[in-house]
């Protein structure tokens, strides 16, 4: 920051000096006639207002380019008053560059207020400027001698050292083009700046306004003015007035820029106080992103809340979002409140110009944002709990069809088989007894199958020891028939409610079932413990790690259910590093 | 022998007490809930109470309780409890008070009619009957370093045996050996599981019980 205030002091300087050195230029030259006046005013009078203007531009805003364009136009006006030297060289140096100032100015009013250029079409109006400007003026000037008749030159011009051939026809009529070409690009602009003003949100207009209409106003008479060098006025006066004029309306452009930058603090004042006004009123979900939309003038902003509890964050809806990246078009301003992160404006990349405006603005919106971060942490909830009460039913109807599905096939077929044999023994039993003895007792091994069947299909709805003897003779017997060694770090103080106990269990017996089925692991241990009103239950395995807690609905289920006592479900594995299944159960 | 049957599910009971009493003993009472089964317990003091585990008024483990409590008022009662599953837990908490005159069977086991009236009389003789189910869930409970693992498939069988609740006597029967062949394996299987020998049946059965729940 220090280097650019030296250099931007050495540049005031410089433009300070400059635009001195115009004025005994125009005095002392003898072939500027009428227009000697104008030339000893504007001069100075211009290259200081830009360049002075320019350079507070440039400090207050080093991100813009509109600063470094104003001070170019300062000095390319001030070179360009080299035309009124008798040395050849630094004449022809002035007439040459002169035009330069006027591509500049176009550039400048183009890219007002971001200092950017946003469109193919913005960028082709001032391409043609600088082409106008450069190209075709070196190339008439080819062809052109300046000592002969000149309009700005009532004596003798200086001749044109960079003459090669002297074409009048030739390079009257690339002059004639480039005239053209300039009265189509001041048209098209000063339409694109109406445009432009008319577009904009209230709260910018006031700010826009004095550059925009100034700017257009100069625009349109230097229009006016290239159309008489084409056209020819009636009138010579009238060409005077009109040159004059330009000229004074392009020095008080740099004024007009100085009232917007005012204006926008003024309307920055008038933006953060009608935005803290219509806060009040803001019950819709969308009203507090409409009234921050309106205050910074950039209706394509998005709001989006950080919810602490998720570790993301969510749009008003309470849908977790991405947040967009900062890119040509968007830039995100963070807001806290209080100290805390609370939410993210995603605005326009021109207000990154303004960060003393979005903070202004953030700032009066702190309470009202922090407010509607609760909702939406709220809504983010309810939007959970929403998805995760489908998967609970959804996880219920499947349990069912699958218990349909075992007994179907299990037990009822069973039954039907062995009732089927009862009948053919109870036939036998006159004619064959033997046979009806075999049959009978063939029955009984079957009706053994069929209850131990059901006896675990029941244990495995709900094992009975765990209502009736809680967690840890329940665990036991699950680390028990675990077909590989499972250590049991359990104390049982005391009987945890029953929905804790029960989530803990199911934890448990998913986890060691996935050990057992995928983790290759050589052994488990199992940890329950109870501390600071939260009951912590952790499976570690030392198996081959990697797994994936989205991909089974298993875990997913475990972790509704835990969610659904305002527990967490954390599954740690990293390939090779064996898993760590950890629920974290409120219990007070 | 005197015995009072508690089950809630009447059809069962009625069948149990059928096959009790076909085996020559008296059913001297019935219940269908715990309260029921201590009033007739205390009133008629039997040789032995099969008791079901899960019972009214709860329906929780209602059944196993009474059991303990008959345990530590009446410990000449002996109690055989019949469970609709397999918890370590609970026969070791049947056995926590000794191992004298307890049995704790699934109730599957009532279907093969000779083991279960040999339970009861094993009970009834202040014995014990564990379940061959929770002997093998405890047997075969995995372990890093598995001192079982040292065992001949021969000691494997007559540990079971024992863990069961069953004396010298009736694992040689059962496993058709001399009563001296088991001996020796018993020895054998108690030095290499590290364990004290005791010539005391119940006090065997602890000690084996203790060491494959640690």
């Amino acid at each position: 920051m220090r280097s650019l205030r030296h250099a931007l002091i050495g540049l005031g300087l410089a433009g300070f000096i400059a635009g001195l050195i115009t004025l005994p230029l125009a005095l002392a030259s003898d072939f500027l006639g009428d227009d000697k006046a104008a030339h000893a005013v504007f001069g100075p009078l211009i290259t200081w207002s830009f360049v002075g203007t320019g350079l507070y531009a440039w400090w207050r805003r080093p991100g813009n380019n509109f600063g470094p364009l104003m001070t170019a136009i300062g000095f390319v006006w001030a070179l360009s008053a080299l035309e009124a030297s008798e040395v050849e060289g630094l004449f022809i140096l002035g007439v040459l560059i002169g035009p330069l100032a006027y591509a500049l100015f176009l550039h400048m009013l183009v890219a007002f207020p971001t200092g950017r250029l946003q469109t193919p079409y913005e960028r082709l109006l001032v391409g043609i400027g600088y082409f106008d400007t450069t190209v075709i003026q070196v190339l008439a000037l080819l062809f052109h001698q300046t000592s002969g008749e000149e309009d700005y030159c009532t004596g003798v011009c200086p001749a044109n050292p960079l003459m090669i051939s002297d074409q009048p026809g030739f390079s009257d009529a690339i002059f004639g083009i480039q005239s053209v070409l300039g009265v189509f690009g001041l048209t098209a602009i000063a339409v694109l700046l109406v445009r432009r003003w008319r577009a904009a949100p209230v709260a910018q207009r006031r700010a826009l306004a004095p550059v925009l209409l100034v700017g257009a106003a100069t625009v349109v008479l230097l229009g006016l003015s290239l159309l008489g060098d084409v056209s020819g006025f009636p009138d010579d006066e009238a060409e005077n007035v009109i040159d004059l004029a330009g000229l004074a309306l392009l020095a008080s452009v740099p004024f007009a820029f100085l009232t917007g930058l005012m204006r926008s603090r003024l309307s920055r004042a008038a933006a953060v106080s009608d935005l803290v006004s219509r806060l009040g009123e803001a019950d819709r979900r969308e009203a507090l992103r409409d009234a921050l939309a309106e205050g910074l003038g950039d209706p394509s902003l998005s709001l989006v809340y950080w919810v602490p509890a998720q570790g993301r964050y969510v749009d008003a809806a309470g849908h977790p979002v991405e947040l967009p990246a900062d890119g040509a078009n968007s830039v995100c301003t963070y807001v806290e409140h209080e100290g805390r992160p609370v939410a993210v404006i995603c605005h326009d990349a021109s207000l990154a110009d303004e960060p003393e405006l979005v903070q202004a603005v953030a700032g009066a919106a702190g309470l009202a944002l922090e407010n509607e971060r609760l909702n939406v942490e709220l809504r983010a909830r309810v939007e959970e709990l929403r998805a995760s009460r489908a998967r609970i039913v959804q996880a219920a109807d499947d349990e069912r069809r699958r218990l349909e599905r075992d007994l179907h096939d299990g037990a009822q077929q069973r039954l039907v088989a062995l009732a089927l044999n009862l009948r053919l023994a109870a036939a036998k039993l006159e004619t064959d007894p033997e046979a009806a003895a075999a049959l009978l007792s063939e029955t009984a091994t079957e009706l053994g199958e069929a209850t131990t069947e059901l006896r675990e299909l029941a244990r495995g709805l709900h094992p009975a020891v765990l209502s009736d003897r809680g967690l840890r003779p329940a665990l036991e017997a699950l680390a028990g028939r675990a077909p590989l060694p499972v250590e049991l770090d359990a104390s049982q103080p005391e009987r945890l409610p029953e929905a804790v106990e029960s989530a803990s269990y199911f934890v448990v017996a998913e986890a060691l079932t996935n050990v057992a089925r995928y983790a290759h692991a050589s052994r488990a241990e199992v940890s329950v413990s109870r501390e600071n009103g939260e009951v912590e239950v952790s499976i570690r395995d030392d198996g081959v790690g990697g797994a994936d807690p989205e991909a089974g609905s298993g875990l997913r289920g475990l972790a509704d259910r835990v969610a659904a006592l305002d527990g967490r479900l954390e599954v740690v594995s990293p390939p090779g590093g064996g898993t760590t299944v950890r629920a974290v159960i409120p219990c007070a | 022998m005197r015995v009072v049957v508690a089950e809630d599910s009447v059809l069962l009971r009625e069948g149990v007490v059928r096959l009790l009493e076909e085996a020559g003993m008296e059913v001297v009472g019935q219940a269908g809930d715990a309260d029921e089964l201590m009033r007739k317990v205390r009133a008629h003091k039997p040789d032995v109470a099969v008791v079901d585990v899960r019972m009214p008024p709860t329906n929780t483990d209602d059944g196993l309780r009474a059991a303990q409590r008959i345990r530590a008022e009446l410990p000449e009662v002996g109690v055989l409890v019949l469970s609709q599953y397999v918890e370590e837990s609970y026969a070791l908490e049947l056995l926590d008070g000794g191992a004298e005159g307890v049995g704790y069977l699934l109730k599957d086991r009532v279907a093969e009619v000779d083991g279960f009236i040999d339970a009861v009389r094993r009970v009834n003789e202040g014995g014990s009957a564990l379940d061959p189910e929770v002997v093998a869930q405890l047997l075969g409970r995995r372990r890093s370093t598995d001192p079982l693992d040292q065992l001949t498939p021969r000691e494997r069988e007559v540990l079971e045996q024992m863990a069961e609740g069953r004396t010298n006597q009736a694992i040689a029967a059962r496993l058709v050996v001399s009563e001296r062949a088991v001996e020796k394996h018993v020895t054998s299987i108690f030095s290499k599981l590290d364990l004290e020998t005791s010539p005391d049946d119940h006090r065997r059965v602890l000690a084996v019980l203790a060491y494959l729940r640690a």
